[in-house]
């Protein structure tokens, strides 16, 4: 029986050496390549403007530079892509959430007016980011430092745009970096900046988008000029075309409060035939806005608007001070209820009217026209990122859009998509975006480049830190939180 | 004119998305059971006879009292998001559950005892930031019984048993939530107990022959209701939202049916066998009641009745000295969609060995060593999302454990 018995040991000592240890076999890492199909973004550059950059909520910082577009598609595949990092906060003026009342369904934000540093600043080569926060398309071939910008030279202000510096760093135009690099794929997303000035101005500032053709400048031969270049590096290239202004919440958002909270009736006894505010270029105003004109977006207030909606009435000129006019322009009295008199109107800069609607509208069809027709001359893959926006903005009255069983919408903070400055997307948008680049990448160019899962993006809609005190809940923006919006 | 800004709901409900696992039944209450890969219902000829048949009761003589301790010292790790590989390895903790075992023989035919053990419990602990952190963090659930026993001999050769379990428990969960647009997350612990969940057992050993002995045990459900409280840091922006006050939830452990046969091969060989049936399908959901605010959390677990294979055998070396030896498979209750790191499970392999020394005529003493070998699992259909909307929990998980125990008994 000491037979068994050793057996029965031997056994299970056999077993246990075998066995006995964590069952642990390696798996295999995925194997990332650069290379998928035709398209190769072993050498990856993204040319363009804030939308490019990453800039969100106001600011060029680290942790929104991490999700631009860009570096998620170069994650997908494993490539180098080299940005002009800047600290959180960032470049200056960062939109933060300063309290939030649910139940009121109200907001504070506060202007942060704290900056970080550079991270990256002693990288030798050109970024791979070469995304320029107000770029126009012009500065793409022409641009090389602050003041030789499109913004410097050519408006009525002359402002420097230190952005150019940050990223240019002395060593060439966007165009010309590019080239260095070698590139062996391209994005390029150019443009929005020469009709958003402006329609975010209200039609204002500037006074005109680019002109689409004509005269000394324009859009389709400065357009052509630059696709030219960008086919003479020989790499593949995915061009995206403008966003409408009337798919984003800085357009949309303030427009349908006014009408739902405005005494309508009211004002109708008082005698006013609505709100009186600038058209184009007017100083009293003969602009009739009603609710429904509000509603139905016929006509467009910015997000900066939301400001003066609660003055409406009043005999003010707030919006005077708050702009540092040195003096009243004249016809023009504050004595009179601000918003219901011609001269006190609703002003010119916190609306589209009808004809600047149409004027920008028409504007970026042309320019699309001109981005689709080279595109498709140079064998540039297109993102339809205006289609797109303009599909999601559709469903916005119907439940949204769901990516990954994430719920969006182009709704104004609580849609996901854009940022506190209603204009560029959150971590989320840009990982919308992406998605549509790749998948343009992989049609165009027979790649399999994997979709990015948008539920693993975190939101990034900052909750300041300091702690306020909820003594104010009325909707408000601190004067000059908008004075720094580049696109 | 007051202006609301936008319609604004946020839902920031607590995903308290999953506390327990298979792995949370403890078996381990006595050092000779478990050195024999806890066979031991046909056998149960010590103490700890109160928790694995009671029926065997009558077997011991006078009085006996049996305290031990098993010392255990699992390992977790998790690989992924697939297709990554990266690894997390859960924090090494050591728990230390005891067992106590009183007996009294009245007569030949009728023995009492009382006994103190943890039916179920376990822990996990992961890192405050890993991948998996809106899934788990840490969770920890201990369960004690006290169980009066009384065991009664019908006939000669066929012993019955019955005790109640008076039991109570606590427990901690605590996980991060994502909010749906804003950066950061919250951070929310539950802790709750139950002072008195009350459930029975039942036992019966018979011995057709002198050598062969069959045994049957029955241990019932436990119905636990936590009454707690959750504590939830955040922004304090969304203060109002998050889950700040009571939590109530509920837990049912399963009954386990235990069948065993031992035989005596030769005076000096026992060799025992054991199916125990693990009735897991009582956990079907985790129900957690948030009263401020007033909230639900329900997600389902769907666990599946499993059941554990057991072999063991004991060998008298000496006159007082024994060598023992066991192996058990037990199979794992989650469905692999439903595996969440709070305890990742898996089929395991126990392999035991152990001895018992009798020192004295009264004093004997029992040391086991145990090892349970987790069978790697690749999860890739998960149904537990690690951020929100739909991020399936994909990965492969490896689980194995240390347990060493020791048992002084004294008889009398």
């Amino acid at each position: 029986m000491k037979k068994i018995m050793s057996l029965i040991f031997t056994v299970f000592l056999t077993v246990v050496v075998f066995w006995g240890c964590q069952d642990k076999t390696n798996l295999t890492a995925p194997v990332l390549n650069p290379k998928s199909g035709n398209a190769d973004l072993t050498r990856f550059v993204a040319i363009g403007n804030s939308l490019t950059a990453g800039w969100q909520n106001g600011a060029l910082y680290a942790s929104s530079q991490n999700y631009s577009f860009g570096n998620q598609i170069a994650k997908q595949v494993g490539t180098t892509f080299e940005q002009p990092l800047v600290s959180d906060p960032g470049t200056g003026g960062r939109m933060e959430i300063k309290t939030l009342d649910i139940a009121k369904g109200e907001i504070d934000i506060y202007y942060d007016p704290k900056t970080g540093s550079p991270e990256n600043s002693t990288y030798a080569k050109p970024y791979n980011n070469l995304g320029i926060p107000g770029a126009l398309l012009y500065d793409v071939l022409y641009a090389t430092s602050s003041t030789t910008c499109a913004s410097a030279l050519f408006s009525s202000s002359h402002t420097p745009n230190p952005m150019f510096d940050l990223i240019l760093r002395g060593q060439g135009s966007q165009f010309a970096q590019a080239k260095a690099l070698h590139p062996t794929f391209v994005t390029l997303w150019i443009g929005n900046n020469d009709v958003l000035g402006f329609a975010t101005s209200g039609g204002f500032s500037p006074s005109a988008p680019t002109p689409v053709s004509g005269g000394l400048y324009n859009f389709q031969s400065a357009f052509t000029q630059l696709a030219d270049s960008i086919a003479s590096l020989g790499a593949k290239v995915v061009v995206a075309n403008i966003p409408d202004v009337d798919a984003i919440p800085y357009f949309t958002t303030v427009g349908p409060v006014v009408a739902m909270e405005t005494p309508w009736g009211a004002l109708k006894l008082l005698g006013a035939p609505g709100i009186i505010y600038q058209k184009h270029g007017e100083i009293v105003g003969s602009g009739v806005a009603d609710s429904l004109s509000l509603l139905t977006g016929q006509l467009l207030m910015t997000l900066p608007a939301i400001n003066y909606a609660t003055l409406i009435g009043k005999p003010t000129g707030q919006y005077y001070r708050d702009n540092n006019y040195p003096a009243l322009p004249p016809g023009i009295d504050t004595t009179k209820p601000f918003g219901l008199h011609p001269q006190n109107p609703w002003p010119d800069a916190l609306i589209l009217d009808a004809s600047e609607i149409a004027t920008t509208e028409n504007t970026i069809a042309s320019y699309n026209s001109i981005i689709s027709s080279l595109a498709n001359a140079k064998g540039f893959g297109l993102v339809d990122i205006n289609g797109f926006f303009n599909s999601i903005r559709q469903k916005d009255f119907t439940g949204g859009v769901y990516f990954n069983g994430v719920n969006f919408s182009t709704a104004y903070i609580t849609g996901g998509i854009f940022g506190l400055d209603g204009i560029h997307p959150t971590n989320q948008g840009q990982a919308i975006e992406a998605n549509e680049f790749i998948k343009v990448i992989n049609s165009k160019f027979g790649a399999n480049i994997p979709l990015i899962n948008v539920a693993t993006i975190p939101g990034s809609l900052i909750l300041a830190k300091k702690a306020f005190l909820k003594e104010k809940l009325m909707p408000h923006f601190e004067p000059g939180s908008f004075k720094h919006l580049l696109y | 004119m007051k202006v609301k800004f936008f319609a604004f709901i946020v839902s920031i409900i607590i995903v308290a998305s999953e506390t327990f696992a298979g792995g949370f039944q403890l078996n381990e209450h006595g050092a000779r059971a478990m050195a024999m890969g806890g066979a031991f219902t046909a056998i149960s000829n010590d103490p700890s006879a109160i928790y694995f048949n009671g029926a065997g009761l009558t077997q011991l003589s006078g009085i006996h009292l049996m305290l031990g301790t098993t010392m255990i010292a699992p390992t977790f790790s998790f690989r992924g998001v697939s297709p990554d590989i990266t690894e997390y390895d859960a924090a090494k903790q050591t728990f230390f559950p005891t067992h106590f075992f009183a007996t009294y023989r009245y007569d030949k035919d009728l023995a009492f005892g009382l006994g103190f053990f943890s039916p179920f419990g376990l822990a996990s602990k992961w890192d405050p930031n890993w991948v998996g952190k809106y899934l788990a963090i840490e969770t920890k659930l201990q369960t004690f019984v006290i169980t009066p026993e009384v065991a009664y001999n019908l006939m000669d050769n066929l012993t019955v048993s019955a005790g109640l379990e008076y039991s109570f428990a606590t427990v901690t969960i605590s996980q991060k939530t994502p909010f749906p647009v804003f950066a950061g997350d919250a951070f929310t612990t539950l802790t709750g107990k139950d002072n008195s969940a009350w459930g029975f057992n039942l036992g019966a050993l018979y011995k057709p022959v002198d050598d062969l002995s069959i045994g049957v045990s029955f241990h019932s459900q436990v119905k636990y209701n936590f009454t707690g409280t959750a504590t939830t840091t955040g922004p304090v922006q969304l203060a109002s939202q998050l889950p700040n006050g009571g939590a109530t939830a509920d837990l049912t452990t399963p009954i386990n049916l235990a069948v065993g046969v031992a035989y005596r091969f030769i005076p000096d060989l026992l060799v025992s066998f054991d199916f125990q049936y693990v009735g897991w399908s009582s956990y079907d959901s985790l129900t957690v009641d948030f009263s401020s605010p007033k909230s639900v959390k329900s997600s389902p677990r769907l666990y599946d009745n499993s059941y554990i294979l057991r072999l063991g055998a004991q060998y008298t070396l000496l006159q007082d000295l024994q060598v023992r030896a066991g192996i058990y498979y037990d199979k794992d209750p989650v469905k692999p969609e439903y595996l969440n790191p709070s305890l990742p499970d898996a089929n395991r392999l126990g392999f035991s060995v152990g001895v018992g020394y009798k020192i004295t005529n009264n004093i004997n003493l029992d040391a086991a060593y145990l090892f349970i070998r987790g069978s790697q699992l690749t999860v890739t259909d998960s149904q537990e999302n690690y951020a929100q909307g739909i991020s399936p929990f994909n990965g492969t998980y490896n689980t194995a454990a240390n347990l060493v125990s020791l048992t002084l008994s004294y008889g009398l």
